[in-house]
């Protein structure tokens, strides 16, 4: 029956990327870059909402929901899937406000205003049916699967407004967006790129190789050096795995580092992240927050000797306090720290924040 | 409803309910001032209201029962705002609905104005309403504050407060009850010795907790992983102000790199931007009886200082937790 064969070919799709993700989640980067793993989430997304059985926005929000659950407790530390299910919660709330005529500001976030000229205890139960509202919600998720992929292009277009000719910028590790900021800059500017390794992975080597291949003069340094050289540097430009909400970052791990020797220097520290890498979590739940993976890379397994008395840890994330971020630089445009809250709030809505 | 009367309900709502905010307190007498109110007009109901807070500030200067005092004002202007328009569309389309019955031409002139009196006394009667609802809303604020904020307390955290706050012993009490370990250090903070009855408290809740003085706090600092004090207004630059000494712990916590927290309900949201200490408003730091009896006020201690912004790391709200800067957000929305 061809229904049948649809669900069983959704399920599998969904089992082959909570395979993906367990796997994909070791140091040397994942699999896929957080581009790529927020436009197979939503397009996941969408076809649950086209083939699933619901009736109304409530079952669609329920049914979503266990899967988004399903989907972060793969990999916790791959924010960006968490990201999209809510950003698709969201998608959902707005469609029904507007089926329902109510305008937009209603059932948005609780604020004072509303607490004083509301009506009554909010009982929103999304438990009408309107017959456009799959139609509605399909076409939002498909504008924004064409937002996704158009991130990196529009975060890349905004470099020439802040790179300018003979500076000497510094980066750490590799970042897709960072390697396309720099090359699109590259078109048109001279300029003087530093990279610092960022052992033990070192994927700082591989977006040097990129960078001069786009003819940009390129230095690889040890992170040992990050401080010694800071003090020629004009600016610092990082990409970043995730952004949290006080505006904070979980980056690769010797991020902290070069954010430290740049206040100490006092250069402008850029953070290039695209908006779905913007996370309603809070620096808190340290469980869940570090991600170790193993440390062969640190103290390889053939020195026996040594690792009977010895205790290796191999972290892969660092977190960067919002005190030491100069600028965000998203596709929507540029953002203080500070500003966070306000894009948090466009984005996802707070009933939705724990899945 | 007189000057004694209201002082007298306001002084036994803070009796009966010892664990009530005087915000809220204060509201409530500002409720049932408005279901005895015998006015003919909503100017002459604010006009009243406006004496009526003003009453309340003699007895208990705090910035809470100005800002709730306020924040019931803007109530009463939102409500009787949003029900004139209703009115007077709802009129205008009962006379166009009869115009046509009678087969004239809808063109008229604007409708005459609806009829005062019956118009207010449904107005008030959904002002009441709505005030209950309001007041049934804020008494859930300090459990929405705990919810938010236990989560910050890790296992094996030793906590600094600032003397006695009510939201902070409910934040503490969820976290015990969550059961995680923590140890809390309280400042004895003088004069009035507040942090020995916060200490009671916790000790009641089986939460190993030792009281230092108000200068320990340097010494103390090392050993602790985070502080969390109340608040008594939050200003609209995102500071707070609170009892004397919390500024004090701020810049110490910024100092040592600990994290500051302030656990505050929505309802303290104040209009007010002070830049320095000098800003904040004399009524403010002073006791009701100081204020009234003493004529240099130089020679006595203020009861609360005022922290900037940028020593705070996050405000956790019944709104949500907030960066310092979300707040004048919030406030934004209510009152502009």
């Amino acid at each position: 029956m061809p229904g049948a064969d649809k669900e069983a070919d959704l399920t599998e799709r969904i089992e082959a990327f909570l395979a993906d993700l367990k796997r994909g989640g070791c140091g040397t980067g994942p699999i896929r870059g957080s581009g790529e793993t927020a436009r197979e989430t939503t397009a996941l997304l969408r076809k649950v909402t086209a083939q699933a059985r619901w009736s109304s926005a409530g079952d669609l929000m329920e049914i979503i929901r266990k899967e988004g659950r399903r989907m972060t407790a793969a990999q916790p530390s791959e924010t960006t899937v968490g990201n999209m299910v809510l950003r698709v919660l969201k998608i959902i709330r707005e469609e029904y406000a507007r089926s329902r005529g109510s305008s937009e500001e209603t059932d948005q976030q609780e604020s004072l205003h509303k607490l004083l000229t509301s009506g009554g205890l909010s009982d929103e139960n999304f438990r009408q049916h309107y017959v456009h509202l799959k139609a509605n919600v399909i076409e939002a998720i498909n504008e924004l699967l064409t937002e996704l992929e158009g991130t990196t292009d529009n975060i890349a277009m905004q470099a020439l407004e802040h790179i300018h000719s003979n500076e000497v910028i510094m980066t750490v590790g590799r970042s897709r967006t960072v390697e396309a900021f720099l090359k699109d800059a590259a078109r048109k500017r001279k300029f003087h790129v530093i990279v610092a390794e960022c052992a033990p992975f070192c994927q700082g080597h591989e977006m040097a190789t990129n960078l001069s291949k786009a003819s940009i003069e390129t230095t690889v340094i040890a992170d040992a050096a990050i401080f010694a050289v800071m003090s020629r540097v004009n600016k610092v430009i990082i990409g970043t795995q995730t952004v949290l909400a006080n505006g904070g970052l979980r980056a690769v791990n010797g991020t902290h580092t070069v954010a430290l020797a740049a206040r100490h220097h006092s250069t402008p520290l850029i953070v290039c992240a695209p908006m779905f890498k913007l996370s309603p979590q809070f620096p808190n739940e340290e469980d869940t927050f570090h991600k170790f993976v193993s440390p062969h890379e640190v103290l390889p397994f053939t020195e026996g000797e040594i690792l009977s008395k010895v205790n290796v840890h191999c972290p892969v994330f660092d977190y960067v306090p919002p005190e030491l971020i100069t600028l965000f630089i998203s596709n929507i445009g540029g953002n203080a720290p500070s500003y966070i809250y306000r894009l948090m709030s466009e984005l996802y809505h707070p009933e939705d924040h724990d899945l | 409803m007189n000057e004694e009367e209201l002082v007298e309900y306001f002084r036994t709502q803070m009796r009966t309910d010892p664990d009530m905010a005087s915000a809220v307190a204060a509201i409530r007498t500002l409720l049932e001032f408005l279901r005895r109110d015998k006015g003919e007009t909503i100017l002459g109901l604010r006009e009243s209201l406006k004496w009526a807070t003003d009453c309340l500030t003699e007895v208990d200067s705090s910035v809470a029962v100005s800002s709730g005092g306020e924040l019931f004002l803007r109530f009463i202007s939102l409500t009787s705002l949003e029900h004139q328009v209703r009115a007077i569309h709802s009129h205008r389309l009962l006379h166009i609905h009869s115009e046509k019955n009678v087969g004239q031409s809808s063109l008229k002139a604007s409708p005459p104005p609806p009829c005062l009196s019956q118009d207010l006394s449904r107005c008030k009667k959904v002002m009441e309403e709505r005030g209950e609802l309001f007041l049934e809303k804020i008494s859930l604020s300090r459990t929405k504050v705990a919810k938010l904020c236990h989560t910050f307390i890790k296992d094996g955290a030793k906590i600094l407060t600032h003397s006695s706050s009510r939201v902070v012993l409910r934040v503490l009490e969820k976290a015990a009850a969550e059961k995680k370990r923590f140890t809390v250090y309280v400042t004895e903070s003088q004069p009035d010795t507040a942090g020995k009855q916060m200490a009671d408290a916790l000790r009641r809740l089986n939460v190993p907790v030792t009281v230092v003085l108000d200068a320990a706090v340097g010494y103390v600092l090392e050993k602790v992983d985070l502080v969390i004090v109340g608040a008594e207004g939050v200003v609209e630059s995102g500071g707070i102000i609170n009892k004397i000494g919390t500024y004090q712990m701020a810049v110490c916590s910024k100092a040592h790199n600990k994290p500051f927290y302030v656990v505050a309900e929505s309802f303290k949201f104040v209009r007010l931007y002070p830049l320095n200490q000098q800003d904040v408003p004399d009524r403010f730091k002073y006791k009701a009886d100081t204020l009234r009896t003493v004529s240099d006020l130089s020679d006595e201690h203020p009861m609360i200082d005022y922290t900037p912004p940028s020593l705070i790391t996050l405000l956790f709200t019944d709104l949500g937790v907030l960066t310092p800067s979300a707040v004048s957000d919030e406030l934004i929305k209510l009152y502009l």
